[in-house]
């Protein structure tokens, strides 16, 4: 597997998971702890698909997902929103907002990777 | 105890002049925080330091892995073969340890909500203006509903509140799952 990932959580421990999972099987992890700084980091280092919590400080992920895709060289990259939240709310403000999908923590790693190896193709 | 806490009793500690249920009330609610919050700084540092470990495991099998690809074809055929299947089984481990990793995350996010419901709550029990309100009661109800945003979190709310309101208690065993099995989230593409 090739491509860059940003991942975006504002839990240490949680943007570590991601990274154990998505650089084992070959892919390049790139983080940020909100949305702030993902969105300075996606404009710089261009991403093939970004991976976001809901809840953090700063800037939410669905604000991320919006702010991104109102962005030419967003436009069309998958976003997996990856939450503890499975409200239908929730997943549909995500939905509008622009995201791929919607994974509640805590993630398979197997089921995880092959979601994503699904909207890359 | 968070400082809004700690501002109202202590408010509430000047004007009361003395003993009132409900600065005894938000002392305690005080107390309960304070434990909560203390425990929670002490569980992050050791599960920090069983991250670091976690870590370097996952690193140290990666080496294996990748060196056990460099080594000779006649070598690889005999010894690789059984160092690829030991490496296959530690990564099925570390699979079972990523997940519940993510457990402890949401552990924390759950007791961080109810730390904040206990703050409010302590805040709230300071105004007898509004402890006497049902409107304001239930104000403070929509408030802590919206706080809890995972399924275990609006399960056990909805029980509860249910509970009180059908019933006057709820029990314990009515708010029993079936732990075995650890669950993993679930996916949809929209």
């Amino acid at each position: 597997m090739s491509g860059v990932i940003l991942a975006v959580d504002d839990s240490a421990s949680m943007r570590q998971m991601v990274r154990f999972t998505l650089e084992g099987a070959g892919y390049k992890v790139i983080q940020a702890n909100d949305g702030v700084e993902a969105l300075e980091l996606a404009k710089t280092s261009g991403a093939d698909l970004v991976l976001t919590d809901v809840n953090m400080p700063r800037m939410d992920g669905l604000t991320l997902v919006r702010e991104l895709r109102a962005l030419d060289s967003y436009k069309y990259v998958p976003m997996l929103v990856l939450t503890t939240e499975s409200g239908q709310d929730t997943k549909m403000r995500g939905k509008q907002a622009g995201a791929t999908g919607w994974i509640v923590k805590p993630f398979n790693p197997e089921q995880l990777l092959a979601t994503i190896a699904r909207v890359l193709q | 105890m968070s400082a809004s806490t700690a501002e109202s009793t202590k408010g509430a500690s000047a004007t009361a002049a003395g003993f009132t249920p409900e600065l005894q009330m938000a002392n305690m609610l005080g107390l309960c925080e304070a434990q909560m919050e203390s425990a929670i700084h002490d569980s992050d540092k050791a599960v920090d330091a069983l991250i670091q470990a976690f870590t370097c495991l996952v690193d140290t099998s990666r080496s294996v892995n990748a060196l056990t690809a460099q080594l000779p074809a006649e070598i690889r055929e005999t010894v690789g073969v059984g160092l690829n299947q030991q490496v296959e089984a530690i990564s099925k481990q570390m699979a079972s340890a990523v997940v519940a990793f993510q457990f402890y995350d949401k552990l924390s996010q759950r007791l961080g909500h109810v730390r904040y419901s206990l703050s409010t709550l302590a805040l709230f029990v300071c105004d007898r203006a509004q402890t006497t309100s049902p409107d304001q009661w239930r104000r403070l109800l929509n408030t802590l509903r919206r706080l809890y945003r995972t399924d275990e979190e609006r399960q056990i709310f909805q029980s509860v509140m249910e509970g009180i309101a059908e019933e006057g208690t709820v029990t314990i065993a009515a708010l029993k799952k079936d732990t075995d099995a650890v669950q993993v989230g679930e996916i949809e593409l929209f």
